[in-house]
């Protein structure tokens, strides 16, 4: 930690770092970002910099008064879009009160709770997401729709132009920040692409991800285009999801391999996997945060709206792949529930509970879900207990509200405020009259 | 030689000794009286004999040769190991020591030992040299007379033993590089002493800390600090890696920048720029004993001055007082408990205890004061009593104690060469340890003479932390000595007092003059400060204290309380540090503080000795009214002080404290309504308690409710109401009492604030036989007649049992109790309120648990008579006992009513001031975790399970209360 101290501040002296942003999440998954001089870091590394708890959502209830953001210096890194004029570095933060208690409501906070629960049954989580989000040609709607970059289907067919240059950009400024990626273009939707992060301990990809959504954000509008992690823009084009690869490792080596199981699983992959399906239902409000993610939840084109594991099966909720021969350290489970808007921190703190619950609970998985769950009929779903996911936001935060495990896991401010959030956003959601309604209605009575 | 006679010379197995007596000459036999363990030291004897029989009979021949070797043999079995090994080391005792030698003359020694020899050889030849040193040393400190009197000279010695171990492995190391000769001679590596072998007090055998700086002396100093790197492990790997010759201890680096991941050596300017920024408080302290100890002393030296200004301003650093705080948990904490009664150093009353006092002093005076910055205990002592921080009788106590903790260590190290600080348990080896540190001559003797230094050193950190302080403010003539007021105030804010200056003001109001008050109070005040300190608010616990002290003057029995019972002044701090309301009404009545000795005083007083007590006093004031009420009053801040004591001191549980908080009340308004309503005034009057004073469930600082009830007895109705409202009006006069206020609260009578303030039994019949569905009637349910008339509360009682207990209640009606409590819930919330943080009508707290019990009341009461109590906690018992309510659910809402009801009565200590929103600023949640006896540092935890606690309760209510979810 210090040595990395120092290299901070070497580092903006030789580069010539004009301002430096603390950048922090608040619990709904918002980059906040406060911004200071060079010769302030240094302080805030000792003390510690005074923010305003109540201008941040979530984080006003029991602490009226100022918190202190504590910069991460594993975390500094020089902007890459701000160019050579005036150039500026950001960290992530932790928060803390007053008295240097954590912050409870800090979304970093409550993951580094949830990873120092795993560590002390011997565990270090590690994940690895599919980003997807959508490029508009610009966030203005037309005809009551948002127009993609390209309507063709495939990035590689349009030559040159917008798509070419964003994605050779972004690709450069993620690796500017230390940020490894693979790119696709998705034949799904048009204008849809995906992501792939590194693998990384949970922590480091949780900011990554913040990153990366600032990064895109930022290129796009170099390129005079706009970028959405929306969870479901289009109704008639497949969602953005961010499916994740999820793994537990023991000192060194991966908890879920085991040579000769089933799929090459362990037992604690298998428990792990029948915790998060347990528990699915409970953190969807959480995966799965907005009115909008459940139009992507529940639209088709293998969303995951059953909670069902598979190994080739395109629409179960968690998927177990097959790695080659002698790749036992990338065993791995795919969570294909969450969205690309979900606040990476909660949502990560919460598969990590469900799956160590399934541990240490030992859960049975259930029979693989070998067909596709989507088509077959109510009665024969309920004939295999295949439960469904919530279907709407309202649904998950009664789900949600019930569960202990939740509460635990966020810790009873950030549990509080998640709900009080949604509801809101729940109610003026019900309060419109809809197109659908306008148009279906109207005219009809 | 007969058996009498050896039991004499001190051996323990006379028979078989007597065996074996023949293979040593006769002349040598009374030498080993002189062995720590003569037992051990034959036995050693003979074997070396059959090693090498010649050497050992010439080592023999000269006495005081002789007696050098039993000695030794006697007292370590890992040096008779070592000379069996190397018989030709026998040598070595021939000729006594005068002096031990300087360090000069051991780097000469060592160094010689290795030059020129390669490999492990070289390894060999170093541990055997410097083996042959210490035996030579051993000897020399095993045959003193008093070897308590040179503890200190064998630690220094042992210290730069140690050194030129050091010197002579970096010579191995050097010479097996794998560098470039050139290079390697130009690379320059300093070994820092730190701990104990940087105040030069090293023990037999002990970890040896040090830190490497390297530099490049022409070469560049990423190159040289590469190299130095090499020299530096293989400079360890030569003293305690494995060889034929045993290795001689752990070099342990660990205290360099980072710990276990920093580098092993950094440059000069790399390590003060790491001190510069990020080094934590601990790790200053660990610099106050830096010294340049081995491998380029120049080097080191710089090191050393470059560190100390460092060191000696982290007094004035941010999270100073926490640090010490934590460092001082840390000291009593860690003891296995099966070794706390024979740990040497980390028990109380051990090393640590010295070490720890010394070392804090230092750092706070050593700021100001270059004159005490001495890196060994023993010259800080010496220090500290010269510059007048410390008192010289204090200073020369402890010094001695700390000399005979030594020595014992030393003794117990030396035995088997290991490091250790377990007081054997065994009887022979106590009584080896006695005969060899010579402080007594028998087991029994050696353990009673430690627990007698136990004792005192225990008593060490308040006698020169804290006693001196009151030196700043007082004269103190026995001491001689006096600290400023800026040393003074240096102190009390390293402790944790935020305001220093006022505190001290208070230490000088309470010692100074020459009363026998103040003089008991010198010798008090320097442990209850430490108390204080402990404390959750210790500058009001001192402000507190000395206004008791004021008020309480020369009361013979508060000073012999204070003076004699050190239960009762730890819990008098204890309650002042920890309650405002406690603090407030101690103003009022002193005397009270005598109950903290003596628990009886502190159990709650039954309602029948209150009420006889009642009676006495109306009976003493019978002509005078006021001056009745008056002790009414005061006998009620009286019991509410007792029983705020007992709550704080953790003697009574929230559930007790209802009951006897109610019968206060009651007691009180017996007494006022005996004052008001004489006989003969032609009506018969009652007092109804309702809500939680009729439950029984009042807290410190909750409004008492009450309703009055009447019927004329003689007298005309109209005129009946008349009479009945002077006697409300004139108990309301007569209790009204600002210092403790006691809110009457008619706010549950019919009507509410519209309604009349009494009503006559018919009146309430006729209204409650009409309005039978409202609050009015559900609130009926926690009615309990108190006091007046035993007719009339028992007709208000058959009464309110008709319509509160009904045969049965309609669908209609439960849902109006429930659409009631809807309204109530989104109405009655105050502004802006959490309600998550809400007391008394937050989510899941007290008002959710009452309504659920009362609607099952209402329900079921009429079915199940185990139902009709007024207290919220029995009749839920009765509703899990009717099956009404699961098990697991009750237990839910009843842990949240608990919690609740106790942060309520917390916070009113805390403050003094009634609240019902748990408070979010830190220092009163920190205050208030303290009170329900949460562990220091709790606030984030109480938070946390309130919520946690009432938003379970609050699902179970909705699924109880409200039903499923539609």
């Amino acid at each position: 930690m210090d040595k990395q101290r120092d290299f901070v501040l070497r580092t903006i002296e030789e580069r010539g770092v004009k301002f430096v942003r603390l950048w922090f999440t608040d619990v709904v998954g918002t980059l906040k970002s406060v911004a200071l001089a060079p010769a302030e870091v240094e302080g805030a590394f000792t003390e510690g910099v005074g923010i305003d708890g109540s201008a941040i959502e979530g984080l006003t209830r029991a602490f009226e008064a100022d918190v202190l953001a504590h910069p991460d210096p594993t975390t500094f890194q020089i902007l890459p879009w701000r160019g050579e004029v005036d150039p500026t570095a950001r960290m992530f933060c932790d928060i803390t009160t007053p008295d240097g208690q954590p912050a409870v409501a800090d979304p970093r906070n409550v993951l580094k709770r949830a990873l120092a629960a795993a560590a002390d049954r011997g565990f270090t989580f590690y994940t690895h997401p599919e980003i997807e989000f959508y490029l508009l040609k610009s966030s203005r709607l037309k005809n009551g729709r948002p127009v993609p970059v390209d309507s063709a289907g495939y990035f590689d067919n349009v030559p040159g132009g917008t798509a070419h240059d964003f994605r050779r950009r972004s690709v450069r400024m993620l690796e500017d920040l230390g940020i490894s990626v693979e790119f696709s273009h998705h034949e799904a939707g048009p204008g849809q692409n995906e992501i792939d992060l590194r693998y990384a301990d949970a922590l480091t990809t949780a900011d990554n991800i913040m990153t990366f959504r600032t990064v895109i954000k930022e290129v796009a509008i170099e390129q005079g285009v706009y970028a959405t992690f929306m969870p479901k823009p289009f109704s008639e084009h497949p969602g953005s999801g961010m499916h994740t690869h999820v793994s537990l490792f023991e000192g060194d080596s991966n908890a879920f391999f085991d040579a000769g199981g089933e799929y090459q699983l362990s037992q604690i992959g298998r428990q792990f996997v029948a915790g998060l399906l347990t528990h699915a239902p409970e953190i969807t409000a959480v995966t799965n945060q907005f009115v909008n993610s459940y139009k992507r939840l529940w639209g088709g084109d293998e969303a995951p709206s059953y909670v069902t594991w598979g190994h080739n099966n395109r629409s179960a909720l968690v998927r177990v792949p097959l790695y080659k021969p002698g790749k036992g350290q990338s065993a791995r489970v795919e969570y294909r529930g969450i969205d690309s808007a979900a606040n990476p921190y909660l949502a990560f703190s919460l598969m990590l509970a469900a799956g160590l619950k399934g541990i240490e609970e030992g859960y049975e998985l259930p029979p693989e879900a070998d067909s596709d769950v989507f088509n077959m009929s109510s009665a024969e779903r309920r004939a295999l207990g295949y439960q469904a996911l919530p279907s709407s936001l309202d649904r998950a935060l009664l789900i949600m509200e019930e569960s202990e495990l939740v509460a635990e896991t966020l810790g009873e401010q950030v549990f509080n405020y998640v709900l009080l959030n949604k509801r809101r956003e729940w109610a003026g959601y019900r309060a419109q009259v809809t197109p659908f309604e306008l148009e279906a209605n109207l005219e009809a009575l | 030689m007969t058996l009498t006679e050896l039991a004499r010379l001190g051996f323990a197995d006379l028979g078989g000794t007597a065996a074996v007596l023949s293979g040593v000459p006769d002349a040598v036999v009374p030498l080993f009286s002189f062995a720590a363990d003569p037992d051990q030291a034959l036995r050693h004897l003979l074997a070396l004999r059959e090693k090498d029989a010649r050497r050992v009979d010439r080592s023999l021949v000269d006495e005081d040769a002789a007696r050098r070797l039993i000695e030794v043999l006697g007292a370590s079995e890992g040096l008779a190991a070592f000379l069996v090994r190397h018989p030709e080391e026998l040598a070595v005792l021939a000729e006594p020591l005068a002096e031990p030698p300087t360090v000069v003359h051991y780097r000469a020694a060592l160094v010689a030992a290795v030059e020129g020899v390669g490999g492990e050889d070289a390894r060999n030849a170093l541990r055997v040299a410097y083996r042959r040193e210490l035996t030579r040393l051993a000897a020399w400190d095993l045959d003193q007379p008093e070897p308590i009197e040179v503890v200190p000279r064998v630690a220094a010695a042992l210290a730069d033993l140690a050194a030129a171990a050091l010197d002579a492995a970096l010579v191995v190391a050097r010479a097996g590089a794998r560098f470039p000769a050139e290079e390697v001679a130009a690379t320059r590596l300093a070994i820092i002493g730190m701990g104990k072998s940087g105040a030069r007090e090293l023990n037999y055998v002990s970890d040896v800390d040090v830190i490497f700086v390297g530099g490049g002396d022409g070469i560049p100093d990423a190159r040289a600090i590469e190299i130095g790197t090499r020299l530096a492990i293989d400079t360890m790997h030569a003293i305690h890696e494995l060889a034929v010759e045993p290795p001689l201890w752990e070099v342990d680096a660990n205290l360099r920048p980072e710990g276990k991941d920093g580098a092993l050596v950094r440059s000069l300017e790399s390590h003060l720029a790491y001190y510069d920024r990020w080094a934590k408080s601990w790790e200053f302290q660990a610099l106050l004993k830096a010294r340049a100890m081995a491998g380029d002393l120049e080097l080191g030296e710089r090191f050393v001055a470059g560190v100390a200004p460092k060191v000696w301003a982290a007094s004035s650093r941010e999270g100073f007082v926490e640090s010490v705080q934590r460092m001082r948990e840390r000291v009593m904490q860690h003891i296995p408990r099966d070794e706390v009664d024979v740990q040497l150093k980390l028990g109380p009353g051990g090393l640590r205890d010295v070490e720890f006092t010394i070392q804090l002093l230092q750092l706070v005076h050593g700021q100001a004061d270059p004159d005490i910055r001495q890196r060994a205990t023993l010259d800080a002592l010496g220090a500290l009593a010269d510059r007048g921080y410390i008192g010289r009788t204090e200073a020369a106590e402890f010094g001695r104690d700390y000399r005979f903790l030594r020595l014992v260590e030393h003794r117990l190290q030396l035995s088997r060469l290991r490091r250790t600080h377990l007081m054997p348990r065994g009887e022979s080896d106590q009584r080896a340890l006695a005969r060899g540190t010579r402080l007594a001559t028998t087991a029994d003797g050696l353990i009673a003479a430690w627990r007698e230094v136990q004792q005192e050193v225990r008593s060490l950190h308040e006698r020169l932390f804290y006693r001196p302080l009151l030196s700043a403010v007082a004269s103190l003539p026995e001491d001689g000595y006096a600290l400023t007021s800026e040393q003074a105030e240096a102190r009390l804010a390293a402790i944790g007092f935020q305001d220093p200056r006022g505190a001290l003001h208070h230490i000088a109001a309470l010692t100074g003059g020459v009363s026998r008050r103040a003089a008991i109070q010198r010798t008090l005040l320097p442990v209850m400060l430490q108390w204080f300190a402990e404390g959750a608010d210790p500058d009001y616990g001192l402000l507190a204290f000395r206004r008791l002290s004021d008020d309480l003057g020369e009361a013979y029995w508060f000073l012999r309380m204070l003076r004699d019972s050190s239960g009762a002044a730890q819990r008098l701090t204890h309650v002042l540090a920890s309650s405002r309301f406690v603090g407030g009404l101690f103003e009022r009545f002193p005397e009270a503080t005598a109950w903290l000795e003596n628990d009886a005083e502190l159990r709650p007083r039954p309602l029948a000795e209150l009420l006889e007590e009642t009676d006495a006093t109306i009976a003493r004031h019978a002509a005078d009214v006021d001056a009745a009420a008056k002790a009414l009053r005061t006998a009620r801040r009286r019991e509410v002080l007792r029983l705020s004591l007992a709550a704080i001191v953790g003697l009574i549980r929230v559930e007790e404290l209802g009951t006897a908080l109610s019968d206060v009340t009651t007691a009180i308004l017996t007494g006022a309504l005996r004052l008001a309503h004489r006989w003969g005034d032609e009506v018969e009057f009652g007092i109804v308690a309702m809500g939680r004073y009729g439950g029984a469930e009042l807290g410190f600082g909750s409004d008492a409710d009450i309703m009055y009830v009447y019927r004329p007895a003689g007298c005309e109705p109209e005129v009946a109401q008349k009479r009945a409202e002077q006697i409300v009006h004139e108990i309301k006069r007569l209790t009204e009492d600002l210092r403790l206020p006691l809110d009457l609260d008619l706010g549950l009578r019919p009507e509410g604030k519209n309604g009349a303030i009494v009503r006559s039994l018919d009146s309430y019949r006729a209204y409650y036989e009409r309005w039978s569905l409202t609050w009015e009637a559900q609130a009926l349910l926690r009615a309990r007649g108190v006091v007046g008339d035993a007719a009339l509360l028992a007709d208000f009682a058959s009464m309110a049992d008709e319509v509160r207990y009904p045969p049965a209640i309609t669908a209609d009606a439960i849902r109006e109790v429930k659409r009631i409590k809807a309204r109530v819930e989104a109405e009655r919330l105050p502004q802006g309120a959490d309600p998550a943080r809400h007391l008394k009508l937050g989510r899941g707290s007290l008002s959710d648990v009452e309504w659920l019990v009362q609607l099952l009341q209402l329900e079921h009461a009429h079915a199940v008579p185990e139902l009709r109590t007024p207290s919220t906690l029995h009749a839920l018992d009765a509703a899990v006992a009717a099956g009404l309510v699961a098990e697991p659910d009750a237990d839910r809402l009843r842990a949240a009513w608990l919690i609740a009801s106790r942060a309520r009565s917390a916070m009113t200590l805390w403050t003094a001031k009634t609240a019902d929103v748990l408070p979010a600023d830190r220092r009163a949640l920190e205050g208030v975790a303290r009170l329900m006896e949460y562990p220091p540092h709790s606030a984030t935890r109480l938070d946390e399970d309130y919520l946690r606690t009432t938003r379970i309760a609050r699902q179970v209510f909705e699924r109880l209360f409200y039903g499923a979810r539609l």
